[in-house]
Formats: C-alpha cells, structure tokens, sequence
C-alpha cells in the first residue's frame, strides 16, 4: 500500500468543467486514476470525459463515496471550495491553483489541521504514485515505479527529477509537490514524516530552492528523526537578494532564505547536498535505492 | 506589492495610528514650502522602494531652509542604490524619547501571523534579536481567533512596559494588526514606533508589504504596479505576464517554472553567466512564448538561449510555435537550445527544429547547457 493512493483511493476533480479541469482529468484518467466525479456549482447533472458532475461535494461524497480530491478551481473561490470539502468529509486534498491570496491559506491550513485533513499545495503539481495514480498536473511519462521518494517545491523541478531518475532506472514510489507558496497546507517535515514511515520508500530526495524556511526547519527534523537517506538539491544560487524569483515564496530577504544557509542546515543533518538536479541519479545508485 | 512610505503612512494615520505631520513633494520649492509650514527641523526622505535606505544616504535632516534645498537639491534625480529618486517625504522631525519596534509578518512554517515586539527599535530586528534576545518577543496569532488588546498587552508587559506606555503601545499594535489583516499584508511595520518626552507614540517609519495574490480585492485604491518597476525588461515582463529578473550575465533563458528555472541558472552558472530569469507559469501560448522572444531579445549583447519547458500543465507544442515564428519573422539567428519533455513532447521537437532550434531530448538541463557550451563557448 502505497501512501497517498491506493487501492480505496475514490478522487474527486474540483472545477472539472473549466479548461484546465477538463484537460486535466483526461490526462489523470489515462494514468488509470481512480476519479469518480466532479464538482462544479451549478453544472451538476453534466458529464467530462465521462465522469458525472455534482453542485456539491457532500452530494459528490455521497453519490460516489469519494475519499479525496484534486483542485482545479479558480483562486479566488478556492478557500470557499476548501472548506466545503473538509466539511463534506474529505480527508486527503491537493490544492493545485496558483496565486491564492496568502491569508486564504492561512485560514485552510488552520482549518485542516484541527480536522486532521492532509492536504497539499497551493501551487503544487500534486501528487504522483507512479504505476498507481496521479492527482494534480505532473507529465506521467516522466515517472517510474520504484523505491525513492521525491518531495519538490516547484512543479517542474519534481518532473526534472523523476525525468533523470527513470532514465537512470531509478524508480519513484512517490512524488510530491508540497507547493511552492509562503504558506503551504502541510510543510516539508511532516510529508518527510510520511515517508520515512513508508515500507516501500527506501530514501527521499528533497528539491527545495531559496525562500522561507522549510529546509531548515526540515533538517533539524532529520537530524532527529529521519533514519532513511535524504538528499537534497536547493535551487536559486543566482536568485538576486529581494528579488521573487516567480514563485510566491522564492525570496531572500536579507540573509534569510539564502541557498547557502539551506545547504549548510541539511549538510550538518547529515543529507546529502546535489549539486546540480543530475547528480541525484549517482548518489541513488550508490545508495542502492531503485 | 511594497508600499511607499507615504502611501503605508497615509494607511497607519487612517486606522488611528499617530505618525508624524508631513508631505510629499517633487520639487525642492515644494519641500521649502511644505517645510515650512511644519516647522524646523524636519526630516526628507527619498521614496524609493529599497531596504537600507538610511545607510545609503536617503534619509537626511534638514534644521534650516539652506539645508533643505542642499538636501533635496542632492537627492532629487539623484539615484539610491540604483533607484531614481522622484519623491521625497518631508516629515516633522520627532523628539525621541526611546524607540520601540513592532511588526507584523506571515510565519511560513507555523502558517500564523507572528507579531513581533522590542524595545530595541531603530535597528534591523534581526541585529536586534542576535545582540538582546531578551529585549525582542513575539506571539503568533491563531487566524480563526484573531488578535486582542489582552494579548498585545501581555507581549507589551514581557518587554518590561507599564502604565500609560502598556496601553498605547498595544493600542498601536491592535490597530496595526487590524490593517495586517485588512489589507493582507504580507509585512507591517513600524521602526521606529517613537516614545516622545510626554509619552506619546510616534510611528516614524510605516512599512507595507501587501500580497500580490490579493490586489484584486484590495480595499485601497491600488497605484499600478508597472509604475514601480524601474528596469524596463522586468516591467515588459510584467506586462505580458511573466516573472522575469535581469541579470548580468549574456546566456539568456526561457522556462516554464520557478523552481526550473533557478536550477537552469544554477547549471549555466557553472560555466557561463545568466543573462535573465524568465518563468512563464502555467499560462504558455504561442502567443505568451512569441511575446518572451520578443523580451528575451530585448537584451543586449546575448550570446544564446535555452528554453526549458515542461509539458504538465502548459501545451508546449502551442509555445513552440510562438518561439518558431517568431525566429521567422525576425530571422533570428541566436543560437537557440530547448529542452522540451512531457506531454506532447514529439511534436513540440518537431516545430522547434523546424525553426533551427537545437534540441535536447535528454532529462537532465546539465544536458542542455552542455550542448550550447559546445556551440558558443564559455565567453567573456
């Protein structure tokens, strides 16, 4: 069993009937994901790509005994869609949109804390269990089964990292964008968590970049309670002090949030630190993690 | 978006905040005007959107009308680091008594508001939290319960503060929460909150930093944000809707994530010097990638460029025709290399090479650079 999906997974696409929705699940449906609906106001009664939508997620629950769900839905109505699906009794959500307003997040991630929902993003590709599914954007050609874990930041750094990994024949047993927001639903250390208790993850890769302090508080994490290999690769060495480096949360401010000081945190934690994204491909094979 | 120190100004004096008596002038005959109907002294500073301001030259007290016109004079057309310098804020010289600190930020980790305190102000708080650790608190917010006089004044009472200074210090500290959330803020700030001799407060500073995400619903007139953009290829870029960071270097970049193209700087780095930073977000079309050329070639002196794209949840093969006509069209004859993977990835090679582009079909950006280090060399 796999975290994040397996075989009583049933996947809800929020916003399905939007353009991006409807691309989207086409292309999760191809990677034989279990979605069972969709949710938009006000189109209930509609089929995508074969799916029936709902106007509500408690009746989308409740007619297909759905179990988690994936976003698509514009950012301004997310935090209202957010809510509606915690309380409809959703326990596993991937908040995919980019730019909702910070003190929204804030307010979800309160929200699904109290009420023990694990959700992911905002500003994620999702998730992707490779062979099992998919919930969120990532290029499933990218992916191959296996036993190392990768928990990205950005979107596009997760697919360069499962792209070298798979062509080194070194298989994912999952990807994660954990979002690359200030504020994320579930930080960098408890999504570590989760798969240092995995019995079919072997090691994690972590793909960070400049801004905040996941890494950093992350390392202190590993250093005590991780006992599975962990490397790491931050992106953004020439990412200009003050500058937003197109991610919300990808800024130095002052001295903090440099790549340096990320590094040196995880190095002393005993991570390895990558270099550059190709190097992860030698330290899996060396570390025998496929 | 960062505010101007007069526009956070005018938002603190809005909500009851004391700040100080001022204006904003353009024209050294302004500021003799303005100045003198505040009083001598007073103090001028440059509005440019900048930290460290003060250190390089920008804040400056003027006792007399001869050296306020030397000041602005001097200031005026002149730049702070990098920055012209258009407005200046004549403002009342205070009477400090001591100074306090208080902000406001968004906590990453904790996702909370944290509030934070000193009787350390004047300073940058970090220098302040790493020399007196005891003379900074902070207290983090629960977003469902708010923020409550109780609670600024226990903080208040930790950093040894009584009487009618508790009581107005955390009525200031209230009222600034109160816009933090208004406004969502990503930064409020006041340094120094100034203590007078009679024990009124004084916030002689007023940061703002507002969250770009949430302009839409902003409940202030919102200035344009092109307005503030100085470099002309960054505010291009904001204009066509991409996030793009010049640099000094001449290999140029186009990429369809943040975090992709970082790490595409990164490997370039190693041999060769960025030009620029260029990240589509998920929005590509032909027309988004003929518009990036367009910018891209708005740069002086490159030598080459990558395109890093990902087909996840952007059509690249859409982007491959915008960059292709575009190569057309201007008979471009920049090396060009892309590394182009994900869905649709055949077609969208196809297009580029029917452009003349080079491309990559590896996984790995190390790929990329590698084959444009071997057409055009390391360089200057």
């Amino acid at each position: 069993m796999s975290i994040f999906l397996d075989e009583t997974t049933r996947i809800l696409v929020q916003g399905i009937t939007g353009k991006i929705g409807r691309v989207q699940t086409h292309w999760m449906q191809e990677y034989n994901t279990p979605i069972v609906g969709g949710v938009t106001p006000g189109k209930g009664g509609t089929t995508v790509e074969g799916v029936p939508v709902f106007d509500s997620v408690a009746e989308a629950v409740e007619e297909t005994g759905a179990n988690a769900s994936v976003f698509f839905v514009p950012a301004p109505f997310v935090l209202d869609a957010f809510y509606e699906t915690v309380d409809a009794g959703v326990r596993f959500i991937v908040v995919v949109p980019e730019h909702i307003p910070v003190h929204d997040v804030m307010k979800m991630r309160t929200y699904a804390l109290e009420r023990d929902v694990l959700a992911l993003g905002p500003t994620t590709p999702g998730i992707l269990v490779p062979g099992k599914g998919k919930m969120g954007i990532m290029p499933a050609s990218l992916f191959a089964p296996g036993r190392l874990g990768i928990i990205s930041r950005s979107g596009t750094l997760s697919y360069e990292f499962a792209g070298i990994l798979s062509e080194a024949n070194v298989g994912q047993s999952a990807v994660v964008g954990m979002g690359a927001d200030p504020v994320v639903l579930t930080n960098l250390l408890d999504i570590l968590r989760l798969f240092e208790e995995d019995d079919e993850t072997d090691g994690v890769v972590i793909v960070g970049e400049v801004g905040g302090e996941q890494e950093e508080k992350a390392a202190e994490y590993i250093a005590d309670s991780i006992k599975k290999p962990v490397a790491a690769y931050i992106a953004g060495q020439y990412s200009p002090q003050g500058k937003r480096m197109g991610h919300a949360g990808a800024i130095v401010r002052g001295s903090a949030g440099t790549v340096g000081g990320k590094c040196k945190a995880l190095e002393e934690a005993g991570s390895t630190i990558l270099t550059t994204p190709i190097h992860v491909a030698e330290w899996a094979i060396k570390n025998n993690l496929k | 978006m960062r505010l101007h120190e007069h526009e956070a100004a005018d938002i603190f004096e809005n909500m009851g905040i004391p700040v100080p008596r001022r204006g904003i002038v353009e024209t050294t005959d302004g500021a003799l005007l303005l100045a003198g109907e505040i009083g001598y002294p007073v103090v001028l500073k440059a509005q440019v959107l900048v930290g460290g301001r003060g250190l390089a030259g920008g804040i400056k007290t003027a006792s007399t009308p001869e050296e306020l016109e030397e000041f602005t004079g001097n200031l005026l057309g002149d730049e702070i680091k990098g920055l012209p310098v258009r407005k200046i804020l004549v403002s009342q010289k205070a009477e400090i008594s001591r100074e306090l600190y208080v902000g406001i930020t968004v906590d990453g980790f904790s996702g909370k508001p944290v509030i934070v305190a000193s009787t350390e102000g004047g300073v940058q708080i970090e220098e302040a939290a790493r020399h007196a650790p005891d003379k900074v608190v902070s207290v983090h917010v629960d977003p469902a319960f708010g923020f409550h006089p109780y609670q600024a004044r226990t903080l208040l009472k930790s950093l040894g503060l009584s009487q009618r200074l508790l009581i107005s210090c955390a009525d200031v500290i209230v009222k600034l929460f109160k816009i933090f959330i208004m406004h969502e803020a990503l930064i409020a700030e006041i340094n120094p909150l100034v203590v007078l001799p009679n024990e009124g407060l004084l916030a002689v500073d007023a940061v703002l930093e507002i969250d770009d995400s949430a302009l839409s619903r902003a409940r202030f007139s919102v200035p344009d944000p092109l307005d503030r953009i100085e470099n002309p290829l960054e505010r291009k870029g904001k204009e066509i809707g991409v996030t793009y960071v010049d640099l000094d270097g001449d290999i140029g970049l186009i990429s369809s994530g943040a975090g992709l193209g970082m790490a595409t700087m990164d490997i370039i780095g190693q041999r060769m010097r960025p030009a620029n930073f260029l990240e589509t977000g998920g929005g590509i079309t032909e027309e988004l990638l003929y518009k990036c050329m367009e910018l891209i070639m708005m740069k002086v002196d490159l030598r080459a460029l990558i395109i890093n794209v990902y087909g996840g949840i952007n059509p690249i093969h859409e982007g491959a025709k915008g960059v292709v006509r575009y190569i057309k069209e201007h008979n471009i004859e920049l090396p060009i290399v892309a590394k182009a993977l994900g869905n649709r990835q055949e077609e969208t090679w196809e297009i580029f090479r029917s452009g003349g582009v080079h491309v990559v079909t590896e996984a790995a950006t190390e790929a990329v650079v590698e084959r444009l280090f071997e057409l055009v060399g390391e360089g200057k």
